[in-house]
């Protein structure tokens, strides 16, 4: 090949890169910028990974954006290079081309440029890595345990911010803003995993071991999660919730969480309620303070009746919002929408005021109560726990009537 | 020896012994049913592979079809809990150890002898054995559907989730042992392969002139070797768990679960490559062969394939990002997961770069192939992104690995081996499959696989776990674009992918009951395997050839001008043929066909069914294994004489006799 041959080849070789570029690249990033960040994607999504709600969440997303963007452009020009090269070199009728082999020093620039590229990544995700794993900055810990097929959150007592005693909750983690969590978390039986994607990865719980996670939110709020390693038979249905609140609203929560037993008013449908809960639910449910008839302590033995050994512990029900594992709202469409809508100012307050009768979604707490197997699969047929020694994997069908049912949903109301 | 012989016989061939000390003779029918059962011809063994690992993906495709039924819309009522955790237990185990594996076992059989010149592969029988050894495995392994309930911990069957108390049924039981079978097959095949590989290549091909098919099946050999024993060891502390009450996962004795992952993983990443390099090696023939063009920087591609084989080796703990490994291992294999990018890019350079400047020709092998560079690559680039592990901690478990990896699969492996299909079709059975109907079936797939993975990435990267029964509207988030609508696409474009399979199931019936015959070389194209008719003789080539390039068959076609590069052809593939008949070769010695590794496959189920049931049936099985055996060590290498009467195959040139004077 001449010189001018060269440069004419040069020439209309850029010549064409440009109206490729003009005609074909352009739209096409736009098309796709588009069509995948505007029309692609459900708004408020509780569970999206490109909204971080915080400083461990943005420290991923300000790592993974430029990589998107980096993949996306190399996707793109693979494609059109393939696209340009199957129009301008189809079969016209042209000889057999020589029988090229290759050029190396081609082909070593083309394998150095995508080495030296995911070289620079790597250097910022070693430094993302090492800065989420860190536990020496924690202000606040959380141990959380996972079981078939809920969460359990145990505070331990920790001055600072009130929690004189330890604090047992489920289903919602209820945690201060600004305030860096970390989590401990194991597990019971199987493997699970707890995400909040708004506020971090995940973290895998694995029984006899106990793994860290970071988390701290920016504002007050309710962020979505869901656990991610399968589980069994309700994988789908073990979902869980952070809630962020305002340092003046957690310290009001920790309160309330340690606040004593109320016991119901006398001859109230309430107490008699309480009396079904101490014949049937205290085998598994702890609520603390709660008295049976004799005056001593109602202290629930869940380690002779279920295999992880545990059942969610009910004191201060009506705090939360979900039951079951999160699984169902406790509280009606309607109330629940208030509270997950609210403004970050005003979610704290609303969080706070609890289940109340109007807002109790009566529909599905009772049919929890009438046949929970039921309305979420466990393993709780007492015909196939031999091979578990008797004991249920999840919450079994109690034959409750339908007046000791409604007995017991007067009770729990109480639970404030 | 079974001795197919010219015309005029002339030397005795020696073989011994001559006599049978096993109980059964050799088996010789020509024709008919046992002409297949017991053959040891790895042609017919490989279209064996093919038709029953095709049989399997539609088994996995329908499970696939059923999860999407079941996803389609929020709180999905198709299957309960239980049996959609066995179904995409089995979807994907079906797909991968039963579909594309063996699929790939077939392709490897049948063209790696092929391409490298050879009669057979080094142990005819053992690879019949292989072939029963993965049928058998994989019946055994679906007979669970009908015995209580299938597996149901997921293909990767992670501790202590896969141990007694959580998953009761016997599902699991049948998982582990069904696949140790089809691990067995998988070994031997291995241990065949390369030993053919490595001994039985044509005179003149070194290793930098072999076919790149046979290259990357070879690296696929190899990955075999070394990874299956790793999940055998896995599998094997699995049943001992289950069904001796061994510890090794249980965490009251002291035991840590994520031994399983690692073990599991180092098995599980290698197997990626397993799956997807022989369908690499598919359009790396295709490519060059309708481009005119020899393929772009061999030596990369194949270095590049040997690299990807190391270091697949040191990348398995990714899956593992949110397992809790620390954050040092986190680095170290964030790293390595970002090198082996590397090597994988660089085929897909390669590949553009061999369309370059080439005359292509738009068969529906060579769409096909082109379809793989374009959606592997999507695979591939959402893979780096998971490669930056905190971003990954963000994406495992959720649809977003799901599109990964499907893109990866179905995009990679699936398209290069319906590639493969439209490409050796006529090689195989003499026949062209209709190239409209494939054209059609090519844009069904395409469209469908990128309406039923595109959306996942969305779902993923917007909270959707995997493995959930079923979805809530509760976290589908608002708007028109919502969870409900994208996995409504997701399960149309499913379907929609099934229908593209079913005309390619189609268009094999319609070929079939076309009479008219393939030309000889109906793609002008470059390897050794179109140096014979179509379909090959039992004995594959008249004359071995002598190799004297990379692409010999191209280069004995076509002589290139010196000064002016330009490609002349001087002989025909007709011409080539005739010559080679001319001379054909006087003695060609073949295996005799036998009784044995379909009956020697055939014990390993029985003793694993009576492993899970009663060990009276397993000593049964034992047996039969051993009896098997005894037959298959000392059974003579050739029927006698007498057995040979009115069995003469069909083909006009060649006479069987028996032959040990």
């Amino acid at each position: 090949m001449s010189r001018r041959q060269f440069d004419n080849w040069l020439r209309a070789t850029i010549a064409s890169v440009r109206v490729v570029l003009r005609k074909v690249f352009k739209p096409l990033v736009v098309v796709a910028g588009v069509s995948v960040v505007v029309a692609g994607c459900a708004t408020n999504a509780p569970q999206d990974t490109w909204q971080p709600k915080g400083p461990n969440s943005k420290l991923i997303d300000d790592l993974q954006q430029p990589v998107f963007a980096v993949a996306g452009i190399i996707g793109l020009i693979v494609a059109v290079a393939v696209i340009y090269t199957m129009i301008k070199y189809r079969d016209r009728g042209q000889p057999i081309p020589e029988q090229i082999h290759g050029k190396p020093a081609l082909e070593i620039t083309l394998t150095v440029i995508p080495a030296l590229i995911l070289a620079v990544v790597s250097v910022f995700t070693f430094g993302a890595i090492f800065k989420l794993a860190k536990t020496d900055d924690t202000q606040m810990i959380i141990n959380v345990t996972g079981q078939q097929w809920w969460w359990e959150y145990d505070y331990p007592a920790q001055n600072e911010f009130g929690i004189t005693q330890p604090i047992i909750t489920s289903g919602q983690l209820v945690m201060p803003v600004g305030t860096k969590v970390l989590l401990r978390e194991t597990s019971r039986d199987v493997i699970h995993s707890y995400w909040i994607p708004a506020l971090n990865g995940k973290r895998d719980a694995v029984p006899g071991r106990v793994h860290t996670l970071r988390l701290e939110a920016d504002k007050p709020g309710i962020y979505a999660g869901q656990c991610t390693e399968f589980c069994g038979l309700s994988h789908a249905n073990m979902r869980m919730e952070a809630v962020a609140l305002s340092k003046e609203d957690f310290a009001k929560w920790v309160a309330n969480q340690q606040a004593p037993y109320v016991a119901p008013a006398k001859e109230t449908l309430a107490q008699q309620g309480e009396e079904v809960f101490l014949n049937q639910c205290v085998r598994c449910h702890q609520v603390n303070g709660l008295m049976r008839a004799d005056g001593t302590p109602a202290i629930a033995a869940p380690d002779e009746n279920v295999w992880s050994g545990a059942a969610p512990n009910l004191s201060h029900l009506m705090s939360r919002n979900t039951f079951a594992g999160a699984m169902f709202d406790l509280l009606s469409k309607q109330c629940r929408d208030e509270v997950w809508n609210a403004p970050s100012e005003v979610v704290g307050a609303k969080y706070l005021a609890g289940v109340t009768e109007e807002c109790l979604n009566q529909k599905d707490l009772r049919a929890w109560l009438r046949n929970a197997p039921e309305v979420k699969p466990m393993y709780a047929n007492p015909a196939d726990l031999a091979v578990s020694n008797g004991k249920y994997r999840g919450m079994p069908y109690l034959a409750l009537s339908e007046d000791d049912i409604t007995k017991l949903v007067a009770y729990l109301i109480t639970l404030k | 020896m079974a001795i197919i012989e010219r015309p005029a016989p002339t030397l005795p061939a020696i073989v011994t012994p001559t006599t049978t000390y096993g109980v059964l003779k050799r088996p010789v029918s020509a024709t008919g049913w046992r002409s297949w059962v017991f053959t040891v011809d790895h042609k017919k063994l490989g279209i064996m592979y093919g038709a029953t690992a095709m049989f399997f993906f539609i088994v996995g495709g329908v499970e696939a079809l059923l999860i999407r039924l079941q996803l389609a819309a929020p709180n999905g009522k198709v299957l309960n809990a239980d049996l959609y955790n066995q179904m995409f237990t089995m979807h994907a185990t079906t797909m991968v150890f039963l579909f594309v594996m063996p699929m790939a076992a077939g392709f490897a059989n049948y063209f790696v002898p092929l391409q490298i010149g050879a009669r057979d592969v080094a142990f005819p029988r053992l690879n019949a054995f292989g072939f029963w050894a993965f049928l058998f495995g994989g019946i055994f392994l679906n007979m669970a559907w009908f015995l209580g309930g299938a597996a149901d911990g997921g293909w990767f069957m992670y501790a202590p989730n896969s141990g007694p108390v959580f998953s009761p049924t016997n599902g699991v039981d049948f998982w582990a042992l069904g696949l140790q079978i089809t691990g067995i097959a998988s070994l031997t095949g291995a241990i065949n392969l390369i030993i053919t590989v490595l001994n039985m290549r044509a005179p003149g091909m070194s290793l930098m002139r072999m076919p790149i098919f046979t290259w990357m099946i070879t690296v696929v050999q190899f990955l075999l070797l070394f990874a299956v024993p790793v999940i055998t060891v896995a599998l094997f502390l699995l049943s001992f768990q289950r069904n001796f009450g061994a510890q090794f996962f249980d965490v009251a004795a002291g035991a840590d679960p994520l031994l399983w992952q690692h073990l599991f993983w180092i098995f599980g990443h290698p197997e990626v490559y397993i799956l997807i390099l022989p369908s690499f090696g598919i359009v790396s023939e295709v490519l060059p062969v309708f481009s005119r063009k020899p393929l772009f920087g061999y030596p990369f591609v194949v270095f590049s394939g040997a690299a990807i084989g190391f270091v697949g080796w040191g990348v398995w703990a990714h899956h593992m990002f949110a397992s809790g490994l620390g954050p040092v291992s986190v680095a170290v294999f964030s790293l390595t997961t970002m090198a082996i990018a590397v090597p994988t890019g660089v085929k897909i350079i390669n590949w553009t770069l061999t369309m370059w400047g080439g005359k292509l020709w738009f068969t529906t092998a060579m769409k096909f192939a082109i379809g793989l560079i374009v959606l592997f690559t999507v695979g591939g680039l959402s893979g780096v992104t998971h490669a930056v592990a905190p971003s990954d901690t963000q994406q495992t478990d959720t649809y977003y690995i799901v599109a990964h990896f499907h893109y990866v699969l179905f995009g990679g492996a699936v398209l290069g081996i319906f590639s493969g299909f439209y490409y050796w079709w006529p090689k195989v059975f003499g026949k062209m499959l209709n190239e409209k109907l494939g054209s059609w079936n090519f844009w069904l797939m395409v469209i469908g696989l990128n309406l039923t993975f595109g959306p996942m990435h969305i779902l993923g990267l917007q909270g959707q776990p995997r493995r959930m029964y079923q979805w809530t509207e509760a976290r589908a988030g608002e708007g028109f674009f919502n969870f409900a609508f994208w996995n409504l696409v997701a399960s149309i474009g499913s379907f929609i992918l099934a229908v593209g399979i079913l005309l390619f199931l189609i268009n094999v019936v319609i070929t079939a009951r076309n009479p008219q015959k393939a030309p000889l070389d109906p793609w002008n194209a470059r390897s050794l395997e179109w140096m014979t008719t179509n379909p090959p003789k039992e004995h594959n080539f008249d004359v071995i050839p002598t190799v004297h390039h990379l692409d010999d068959f191209f280069h004995q076609k076509y002589e290139e001008d010196a000064t002016t590069h330009i490609m002349t052809q001087v002989r025909t593939a007709e011409e080539i043929m005739a010559e080679q008949e001319r001379n054909a070769e006087k003695h060609i010695h073949m295996p005799s066909p036998s009784y044995w590794p379909i009956v020697l496959a055939f014990g390993l189920p029985v003793i694993t069914f009576g492993l899970i049931y009663s060990h009276l049936i397993s000593v049964i099985g034992g047996v039969i294994v051993l009896f098997a055996a005894y037959g298959w060590a000392l059974e003579s290498s050739t029927a006698p004489d007498s057995d040979f009467e009115n069995n003469s195959p069909g083909s006009g040139l060649d006479k069987v006799t028996a032959n040990h004077d």
